[in-house]
């Protein structure tokens, strides 16, 4: 469903994705993990035909990137980091808007998005009167995970889509991706929760500085590096070491 | 939830069109501004209909100097007529085109939806040719029935005006995507920034000149027009010329000069809107594709370390002895030199300021230097500059910061204002007044450079009109509240206040009490400094929304 080969960025001299390659079949969540700069954010954009590979390629759905962009970006749906939106449009008229760009006829893309509005719990007035600056975080996200899955797409890249989430939505994105999983869609899951990504996902690939550390099943990987936990085994393949210690030392200097 | 129907079975209603769609988006963003914190869409078109309402009459009333053109021919009104659309669209476009055509935002938003880089480019332009359309309809209104009322005006006067305004729109647009589109062509991310920011201030210098040049042509020094005959061929270099040269031909029919002026007109429009839309269009894409690409600086920016130490010596080290309004001085400093979004909105902003001193320092038709009163002119305005720099340094993307101004142990905003001030006075107002000196001087006027003190003399005034009442805190406000009427009227206080200086120290000069006059001035300017200095330093927060 997603294949990277040899996938590249390089911004001037400096190198944020570096040969990454690695496959993803349909019905699979994959958590994608790294430190902060790790390029993780870049290649979910190449993936997502936002910016271009400097090298290398990939394909999604048999579609590749450099050739059939368009395919590709009809074939994915994308939740970025910032969780933006247009904040002088209502929801509704963002998410008719989005509608619109994959070709879904309204009255569609209505049906849809009433049965999101259930899923998430919206009511359909706040949707169609307020501006989408006066929404909270938390609701702002949730027509950012519409507008991303509105028209059905096969491979969905997520980052950080918990952010601003309440905890009983959270609780409910979790099992819907689970769910689409079982389906047949293919999920690309970034975050720093790396316990959600633990229980969520089938597989994890880490990267750091634009390279792959490691790429197996959560449970294999922790036992492979007797680390415990997938937070430890993070914190020691990304360079994490004496964390608790430092952070004692540091909240030490705050004495009075 | 029930499965979701896949996108291609649901044909029970016709798919609707992704070009129209993104019109639609362009358009309403334009209108209500890219970010909103109006609670409800029923205040959202409301406020944008009675600002849009607003702005189109105020052009309106504008464009009723035009009744000043009855009995003059055809080719004169136009070219009064065309100068100042030039003006209008000009500063319109280039004021709108960085935040239309470049939203930082918008490529996580967009960029990963089925749309082509064409899509988008062509629905923005469609939607800044659209608004162009409006505003020229609006200043031209008055004009369309004096044109039919002129010696040798006819009912033709009607399309061929409307066809020449559609196409000093298009000329306008293109124009500035061509340099934009340059721009994303030959530098890389790192210039791009710095490098739109300065294209989009020659734009709208380059508006201004071309709009305000071409009266000065047309008019004699008393402010009569000049018989056709006396017409200066540097008109032959200033597009509104053309475009009033093609009225003219369709109105009045082929002469020499309107036949060169029209196949002018009809060229460089061609050829600007087959670069825009055509030649450089794949272009675009690259350019939005950069603007999303993230991307750290590996050093620290040059700028920055002669800002430090520049405030590590006097006389800044003095004047900022306050750590807050250090620190403020610092914050508008660096936004003012690097920030995207206050670039594109201070700089265009208070272009025409920069731009009208010397325009007034530009002998007009029939004389060998300036007038007096005109010196004396670029010296009030000089203060526009700063005080417009002041007022819409306030608007900021990123607004919410501010709030730390508030968090921190700080009574009020004046000394946060006062390092905005004085970093406008130092990196703005300043290097200004430099050069209108230096112009006056070497364009052989140096005896009358007094005549500039007037005007210079009003600088920390004008700096504090913007904080009266505890406002223009700088970044504090959401950039879509930038485009408020108010500064409208505080730009006719300030020319007006400007005038009636110049027209003072005019007349001081004249009877040979200039240095008395400046004398009185300094009291006067003194005494309003200091009081609106201890009214800001007394004023606690204003209640945030």
């Amino acid at each position: 469903m997603i294949a990277l080969d040899g996938l590249t960025k390089r911004f001037g001299q400096q190198t944020a994705v570096d040969a990454l390659s690695f496959s993803v079949p349909a019905g699979q969540i994959v958590g994608f993990l790294g430190p902060n700069g790790a390029g993780k954010t870049t290649t979910l954009k190449m993936l997502t035909g936002m910016i271009e590979p400097t090298a290398g390629t990939a394909t999604i759905c048999g579609h590749d990137l450099r050739t059939d962009t368009l395919a590709v970006k009809r074939a994915v749906g994308f939740v970025p980091e910032s969780g933006a939106v247009f904040e002088s449009l209502t929801g509704l008229e963002y998410l008719d808007m989005v509608a619109a760009l994959y070709g879904i006829p309204r009255a569609a893309a209505r049906q849809r998005i009433e049965q999101f509005l259930a899923f998430f719990d919206l009511g359909f007035d706040t949707l169609s009167e307020k501006l989408l600056g006066a929404y909270s975080k938390g609701m702002r996200r949730k027509v950012v995970i519409t507008a991303a899955l509105l028209h059905n797409p096969s491979v969905v890249f997520f980052d950080e889509p918990l952010d601003g989430l309440d905890a009983n939505a959270a609780v409910g994105f979790k099992t819907l991706i689970q769910t689409l999983a079982r389906e047949g869609k293919t999920i690309v899951y970034s975050s720093h929760i790396l316990d959600v990504v633990e229980r969520v996902c089938h597989r994890v690939v880490i990267i750091d500085r634009g390279k792959l550390l490691v790429d197996g099943a959560p449970d294999d990987l922790v036992a492979q590096h007797n680390s415990g936990t997938l937070e430890r085994l993070f914190t020691q393949l990304t360079g994490g070491t004496e964390l608790e210690r430092r952070a004692e030392d540091f909240a030490k200097t705050f004495r009075p | 939830m029930s499965s979701l129907p896949d996108a291609t079975s649901t044909a029970d209603h016709a798919p609707p069109s992704p070009q129209r769609a993104l019109r639609r988006l362009f358009l309403a963003l334009f209108l209500r501004g890219s970010s909103s914190r109006g609670l409800t869409l029923k205040r959202a078109p409301q406020s944008v209909a009675s600002k849009l309402a607003l702005t189109l009459t105020l052009y309106l009333l504008v464009g009723a100097v035009a009744f000043g053109f009855q009995r003059q021919p055809v080719f004169m009104l136009s070219a009064y007529l065309h100068a100042m659309t030039f003006v209008l669209l000009g500063m319109f476009v280039a004021a709108s085109a960085g935040e239309v055509l470049f939203n930082n935002q918008e490529a996580d938003i967009l960029l990963h939806r089925p749309v082509t880089p064409q899509m988008l480019l062509w629905a923005k332009i469609r939607v800044l040719v659209e608004v162009s359309l409006w505003l020229a309809g609006a200043f031209n209104l008055v004009g369309f029935y004096v044109g039919l009322k002129a010696p040798n005006g006819s009912l033709l006067f009607l399309p061929a005006h409307a066809l020449s305004i559609l196409l000093e729109a298009l000329f306008c647009t293109s124009a500035v995507v061509v340099v934009y589109q340059l721009c994303l062509r030959y530098c890389g991310r790192e210039k791009l920034d710095g490098l739109m920011t300065t294209a989009q201030i020659v734009v709208t210098i380059g508006a201004v000149l071309g709009g305000q040049f071409l009266p000065r042509f047309i008019f004699d020094p008393r402010g009569n027009p000049v018989g056709e005959d006396s017409l200066s061929r540097w008109i032959f270099a200033l597009p509104p010329a053309w475009f009033a040269g093609l009225d003219d031909l369709l109105t009045t029919g082929f002469s020499p000069r309107s036949g060169l002026l029209a196949a002018m007109a009809l060229a460089s429009t061609g050829l600007f809107a087959y670069l825009a839309f055509d030649r450089l269009a794949r272009d675009y894409g690259r350019g939005i594709q950069t603007i999303a690409e993230t991307v750290s600086r590996g050093r620290r920016d040059p700028g920055r370390r002669w800002l430090d130490r520049l405030i590590d010596r006097p006389p800044l080290a003095w004047m900022l002895r306050n750590p807050v309004t250090r620190a403020s001085f610092l914050l508008a400093a660096a936004y003012l030199a690097r920030d995207r979004d206050v670039k594109l909105r201070v700089y265009p902003g208070v272009a025409p300021f920069l731009a009208m001193p010397l325009i007034f320092l530009f002998p007009q038709q029939g004389q060998d230097h300036a007038s007096g009163f005109l010196i004396s002119l670029s010296g009030a305005y000089l203060g526009m500059t700063p005080m417009f720099s002041v007022s819409i340094l306030q608007f900021s993307q990123q607004w919410q910061a501010a709030d730390v101004f508030r968090a921190a142990p700080i009574s009020g905003p004046a000394a946060i204002c006062a390092g905005a001030r004085q970093a406008v006075f130092w990196l703005l107002a300043l290097p200004l007044v430099l050069v209108i000196v230096l112009v006056v001087a070497l364009t052989g006027k140096a005896a009358d450079l007094p005549l500039l003190l007037p005007g210079i003399l009003l600088l920390p005034v004008y700096l504090m009109v913007p904080h009266l009442g505890g406002r223009a805190v700088p970044l504090s406000v959401p950039g879509d509240q930038a485009n408020s009427a108010g500064r409208g009227l505080h730009m006719i206080a300030a020319m007006l206040c400007a005038i009636i200086v110049t027209s003072l120290a005019t007349a001081a000069d004249y009877a040979g009490y200039l240095w008395p006059l400046l004398g009185v001035e300094l009291l006067v300017v003194a005494t309003a400094y200091f009081w609106m200095r201890s009214r800001l330093a007394a004023m606690p927060w204003r209640k945030s929304e």
